[in-house]
């Protein structure tokens, strides 16, 4: 029992910063550009997250900085590809060699090329923050978490009312699907678009920071550890939806969980086996929902304005 | 106008990765500089130049800062040039070495078994360069067609055993854990050697330890992956943990950190490596040290004395490259006595016989 009620700890610990990147997906998509650069986001935010900690010593502000840093590295991505209309894939690849080099610099420039291992404190949890002892599964599960994990859980549940049931939700949703057909209806395709980058940056960004506010307390260069591209992932998984999304992450999240736990309690089974475990799973879940494409039309496509 | 704009976001960007990638060239503090009679090389006026790639950061806290150090340290000594490439993927391990022997650095160091196969490549093309492979094979110099590849080479039972006779006295459950980072040779002897030096030393105490299987992390910089790993062995019953998994190993040390200041008080010890790391987290107990700096010193004296490799530099606890750092005060004095009683077996080389 304590084996399974440890999983889902775990599991919900280890999908909390994919569930900001694939919404930051989300929204990149939804709006008809295709990012993947999302781990170079996630790279930046996070070392700006832990810079900014260190330097003011909240946290808080650390998240509000690397969101804000994703945003300006994002802009790079959005005026290329919405204005210049650049292939998106390039750019996002682009932008994935490009922040983590210039997250470590930046880490190199203010740290100097000492090897001094920096620690930063970390967010506090729920719990402390109104004095419970959490020592029961329920309420670790529920109260033992960081702010940013309910921020994640309550963005979820913002994303698929926003889309599914207001009207600004729709627009934005039109404009990745028919954006001629959605600019004939006096929508700002190019506002939409910018705004989505926006969004997409700061969720990543805010992504990559709980990484170094909310997870670890040091910084270290590859960090983000290809959860950009799970991300990515996570969002065809699910199916363009935020439900799908987070049900695709949380999924990630238990495979992950799970083959570290069976790596540390199973005797004389190779390693790998479980090492496995993640990749299968998507390999067999796949399988069974079907390539279906559901995605949003125009995904991937320039917008032009004068074009017919 | 479009494409000229998209040209030049695509060239700012690249030349920004440039400025960020290049090298990083560094003189030797002057101030750190060896006295003369050290620093004089055999090449007249000839500054030297070593040059460090590592898969892990510099700053990670373990391995790789301990690894950097090292060369620093051997480079100030010898009044040597020094860089370092950190951060690199494995795909990059040749291209990084080879960009540095074009820029005629006169020492690649390596730290690490697993750069060999691109260390031999290099040593191949690159018949006047030297290369220092920290933990390579016994053979490796051999393998090196120009005979310019030198072997570093701690003795990776002796490391585990250092660890793992301060483990076997201070656990408690009777459990004990090992975090590995990727599956070497090196890191499979550390975990063999611990593994019989807990169970050995717990016996000798009237108890037992058992080592929880290996268990890897397939990256040296997932310091997440420690966090988990901890957790999960602790819940195992481990509470004496050790590691060679560089950043990993930093949050294994968070996660027990943690759960230690969920208890009230430190119930989970960690044994630090290869630099002395004592004070770096509340959990820390004791290092193994590695006195790397010695086994490159070593490469360079040779290098300046126009031999480019052909040998294996051991480092063992009997020529002092391999040691226990300082002992925290958690280790009650009487198993700080018996503790390095074992010590001075292992270095006389009476150590469970």
């Amino acid at each position: 029992m304590e084996f399974v009620t440890n999983l889902i700890l775990a599991s919900v610990r280890m999908a909390t910063p994919l569930i900001f990147l694939s919404l930051a997906e989300l929204y990149s998509q939804r709006a008809g550009l295709v990012h993947i650069g999302l781990e170079g986001l996630a790279a930046i935010g996070s070392l700006t997250g832990f810079l900014v900690s260190h330097i003011t010593g909240s946290p808080i502000v650390g998240v509000c900085a690397g969101a804000m840093a994703a945003i300006l590295v994002n802009m790079i991505y959005a005026y290329a590809t919405v204005t210049l209309c650049a292939e998106q894939i390039v750019y996002g690849m682009a932008i994935n060699i490009f922040a983590p080099a210039l997250a470590s610099f930046i880490y190199r420039v203010y740290f100097g090329a000492g090897s001094e291992l920096v620690q930063v404190p970390l967010m506090t949890n729920l719990s402390a923050l109104l004095g419970i002892n959490a020592d029961s599964f329920i309420a670790k599960l529920f109260l033992e978490q960081t702010l940013m994990v309910y921020l994640a859980y309550g963005l979820v549940i913002f994303t698929a009312i926003y889309f599914s049931k207001t009207k600004s939700g729709l627009n934005y949703k039109a404009v990745g699907e028919y954006p001629r057909a959605a600019a004939t209806l006096g929508i700002n395709v190019i506002g939409v678009k910018y705004i989505a980058s926006i969004i997409c940056g700061a969720l990543a960004g805010i992504g990559g920071a709980y990484l170094t506010t909310c997870y670890t307390t040091t910084y270290v260069d590859g960090n983000v550890a290809g959860r950009g591209f799970i991300a990515l992932a996570a969002v065809i998984f699910g199916r363009w939806s935020a439900g799908g999304v987070l049900l695709a992450c949380l999924f990630f999240g238990f495979c992950d969980a799970l083959q570290i736990r069976l790596q540390v309690a199973s005797f004389n089974v190779p390693y790998q086996f479980f090492q496995m475990i993640p990749y299968v799973a998507t390999v067999v879940v796949l399988a069974i929902i079907g390539m279906k494409k559901a995605g949003p039309k125009s995904c991937g496509k320039p917008y032009r304005k004068e074009e017919r | 106008m479009k494409k000229l704009l998209a040209l030049f976001l695509v060239l700012a960007m690249a030349f920004s990765l440039v400025a960020c990638a290049a090298p990083a060239a560094e003189e030797a503090p002057a101030a750190e500089a060896a006295p003369a009679e050290e620093a004089a090389p055999a090449e007249e006026g000839k500054v030297y130049k070593v040059a460090m790639i590592c898969d892990s950061s510099i700053s990670d806290g373990g391995w790789g800062m301990s690894c950097y150090n090292a060369m620093i340290d051997a480079a100030a000594k010898r009044g040597w040039e020094t860089a370092y490439s950190d951060s690199i993927d494995q795909s990059a391990y040749f291209d990084t070495i080879d960009s540095y022997c074009s820029l005629g650095y006169d020492l690649i160091y390596a730290p690490g078994n697993q750069y060999t196969d691109a260390v031999l490549q290099a040593a191949e093309e690159y018949p006047e360069i030297s290369f220092a492979l920290l933990n390579g094979g016994a053979d490796t110099p051999a393998k090196a067609v120009n005979g310019n590849v030198t072997s570093l080479l701690p003795n990776a039972t002796q490391i585990g055993w250092i660890a793992g006779a301060l483990a076997g006295l201070m656990t408690e459950t009777g459990v004990v854990a090992f975090i590995g980072g990727m599956e070497l040779d090196t890191t499979k002897g550390k975990y063999e050697g611990f593994k019989e030096a807990a169970a050995y030393t717990a016996e000798q105490a009237g108890k037992t330890a058992t080592t929880l299987d290996i268990v890897y992390s397939n990256s040296f910089s997932a310091s997440d992956k420690g966090i988990e790993f901890a957790k999960a062995m602790i819940d195992q019953g481990a509470d004496v943990f050790f590691g060679d998994a560089s950043a990993v190993d930093s949050g294994a040390r968070q996660a027990i950190d943690e759960y230690n200041a969920s208890k009230g008080e430190v119930v989970v010890y960690d044994i630090a490596q290869p630099g002395d790391l004592l004070g770096q987290n509340e959990c820390i107990i004791c290092s193994q040290v590695t006195d790397n700096s010695s086994l490159v010193a070593l490469a360079m004296e040779s290098v300046e004395n126009g031999i480019l490799g052909g040998d294996v530099i051991y480092g063992s606890m009997e020529n002092g490259a391999l040691y226990a750092g300082a002992i925290s005060d958690l280790v009650p004095a009487d198993v700080q006595a018996k503790y390095l009683e074992y010590i001075d077996q292992m270095i006389a080389g009476t150590f469970m016989k």
